[in-house]
């Protein structure tokens, strides 16, 4: 029977972000005590003191960068672990802080937040000199994306398994209708309601629509999302194409800006 | 008591040939009936036009009032479902009592398939010790109140499924499986007389006809025959004149309720054959959403995806079916990462040249039932009604000289 050489060594890293994604790894209650004997969990800020790590087989990435300092530490990630996955919306897509980038420059912004010369007293030597949010896939090369705010732990552990086993997780992007039909919800685009279900990734079983919330997006742009369209729909049942624009922007940010346009 | 010896021991005999010649029950019973074992209940051809298997079809004659005592009968013999509103659109829920039934309605959101390819099921566990199978209990579930276009999608599914190669799981689901059907009226989005399904022939147990003060009862099964023989009291077989003169009249009544019509549906086949690369497809395709709903509301839509899932503790695990649809991306990806229909426009030509070309070739019918629940759930207005329309538009410019 096909065994494990050995448990490999995974550690999570957080970045800019609520930390929401290492919360919901610890609220698994059923499948903690696994997840913490499955693998060999060297790095996890949220639930362990600070270790020092040489290499990690897999690295979870949460969060965006947003300093200079993070920067750097995310190529150090990048030379240190095999296998790096995107955890959740802010390392995957940018999340919130990657909306406001179209508004204003980045300097008139920090002008904006923190007063006449922009600059924040003793931040620099903390954090790092700040620089405008992005998704992690910006700056290194990403394998594995698992979107979510937070993940689902649907979503997480069918991915995170096979990794840790040593299998290859396949690829297969489906939108929140498919699971919102799954539950044999109604739509709520045919009653003049807006949804963003057709344009954002499922995983979430979606748990908002089938409690009567429309779906926010809140797990990003899916990869086979019609934009165009969906903001036809939107304009159709009663939103003004600014209004249609800025929704569709909230946690996909400027990546779903960049779709818009039509650059990918 | 001797004649009736051997009556039965006759009856034994015939079901040792039958086994033998592997007979199937229809023609059991009919020869069983021609030995008169079943005299209590005498076969009388029923009124029914155009039935294939007229053998085992008996009407019987139920008032309104009994109906209740009819459903409380039918729950000692498996778990109900039926036609429950919440949340203003009907599903297919367990019932507990007759109050929650509301049989006026038009389309669930997903059909019965749900009760024979749910959206998610496991059909394999393993662990350390080795792999099982996994299938459903043996319960016997009833569903109650399914309209003729659900019948049918699941004649094709049937067909599907249990072919030359039977598939174990939905076989299972399947023999559990008791249709009792219900009449109905259409609405603007049922197309169901334009794609010939709004009638049926077989497929269900028993078929009820809501005809003012009571209903027609249809046997289409054993199993439908063996619930109406235990409902004896409840079912009478006096059907007079004038109540068949009112089926006939409804009958009528319905045909002219339908409001949509798909145009000239017998050729569709043919116009998307010959018009493959036409530009409606393209129109389409902008519109497109790529969201899938179209399929898994879909009677007919069967595809899944089979993962295989791990647990956390990496030494057990389950394999699990995924309803899948064809308008997704990477549903044409084969090994080597080479996708054949990466565009919204393929995706969406393949889902209706299948449904409605390609399936006429294999089954000598469209797989399209006319339940009407694509043009209801599509957001952007994409479904067979205007699919067909637009391509018979394109191909006839003047429709009166089409016609």
């Amino acid at each position: 029977m096909w065994q494990r050489e050995k448990k490999p060594v995974v550690g999570i890293f957080g970045f800019s972000g609520c930390a929401g994604d290492q919360l919901a790894i610890l609220h698994m209650e059923d499948e903690l005590v696994d997840f913490f004997t499955s693998a060999d969990i060297k790095f996890f800020h949220m639930a362990q003191s600070h270790q020092e790590v040489d290499h990690v087989d897999i690295a979870l990435v949460e969060g965006s960068i947003n300093t200079d300092k993070q920067l750097a530490e995310l190529k150090e990630i990048r030379e240190k672990a095999d296998i790096i996955v995107a955890l959740g919306t802010c390392a995957t897509h940018g999340g919130i802080q990657y909306l406001g980038d179209n508004e204003k420059e980045f300097k008139e912004r920090m002008l904006l937040v923190y007063g006449k010369d922009g600059k924040i007293p003793k931040f620099s030597e903390l954090v790092g000199n700040p620089i405008p949010a992005e998704p992690i896939h910006k700056f290194i090369e990403v394998d594995y994306s698992i979107p979510g705010c937070p993940i689902a732990k649907e979503n997480f552990i069918p991915i995170y398994t096979k990794l840790i086993s040593g299998l290859k997780p396949t690829k297969y992007p489906y939108p929140v209708c498919i699971e919102c039909k799954f539950q044999g919800n109604d739509c709520f685009l045919l009653h003049g309601k807006y949804c963003l279900g057709p344009v954002t990734d499922g995983g979430c079983d979606a748990c908002c629509p089938t409690f009567g919330v429309p779906c926010v997006g809140c797990f990003g742009a899916y990869e086979g999302a019609n934009f165009e369209s969906m903001i036809e729909k939107l304009i159709e049942i009663g939103l003004t194409e600014e209004d249609a624009k800025r929704k569709l922007m909230m946690f996909g940010g400027k990546a779903t800006e960049l779709a818009l346009k039509g650059e990918k | 008591m001797c004649q009736k010896f051997t009556q039965i021991s006759t009856f034994l005999k015939i079901l040792q040939i039958s086994k033998i010649l592997e007979l199937n029950s229809k023609l059991l019973y009919y020869i069983s009936l021609k030995f008169s074992i079943f005299r209590r209940y005498p076969y009388r051809l029923p009124y029914k036009y155009n039935f294939k298997n007229s053998l085992d079809m008996k009407t019987y004659k139920m008032s309104k009032d009994r109906f209740p005592e009819f459903i409380e009968q039918i729950k000692t013999k498996g778990q109900l479902y039926g036609p429950v509103k919440g949340n203003g659109k009907y599903s297919f829920e367990k019932i507990e009592k007759f109050e929650d039934l509301d049989f006026d309605y038009q389309r669930t959101v997903i059909g019965p398939k749900k009760f024979l390819t749910p959206p998610r099921y496991q059909t394999l566990r393993y662990d350390k010790s080795g792999q099982t199978d996994v299938f459903v209990s043996d319960e016997t579930q009833i569903v109650i109140g399914v309209h003729p276009c659900d019948i049918h999608g699941i004649n094709i599914l049937d067909r599907l499924f249990l072919g030359n190669i039977k598939d174990p799981y939905y076989e299972k689901r399947r023999n559990n499986l008791i249709i009792i059907g219900h009449s109905c009226l259409p609405d603007e989005n049922c197309v169901c007389k334009s794609t010939g399904t709004d009638m049926v022939e077989d497929g269900f147990d028993l078929f009820f006809t809501e005809l003012g003060e009571h209903y027609l009862v249809w046997v289409g099964s054993d199993k439908g025959l063996s619930i109406a023989i235990e409902a004896e009291d409840m079912l009478t077989e006096e059907i007079s004149e004038d109540e068949i003169q009112e089926y006939v009249r409804w009958q009528q009544r319905r045909s002219e309720m339908f409001k949509s019509e798909i145009p000239s549906f017998k050729y569709l086949a043919d116009i998307i054959h010959l018009h493959y690369d036409s530009k409606v497809w393209e129109q389409f395709g902008e519109k497109c959403l790529s969201c899938g709903i179209c399929s898994i509301v879909c009677p007919t839509c069967n595809c899944f995806n089979v993962e295989d899932r791990i647990s956390m503790n990496t030494e057990d695990g389950f394999r699990e079916r995924i309803l899948d649809s064809c308008t997704l991306p990477y549903y044409s990806m084969v090994a080597g990462d080479h996708d054949f229909r990466p565009d919204r426009t393929s995706r969406l030509k393949l889902y209706y040249t299948h449904k409605l070309k390609e399936y006429i070739g294999r089954w000598g019918q469209p797989s399209c039932v006319g339940c009407g629940r694509c043009i209801t759930y599509c957001p952007v207005g994409i479904n067979v009604l205007t699919v067909s329309t637009a391509l018979y538009e394109e191909v006839c410019e003047k429709p009166e000289a089409c016609e």
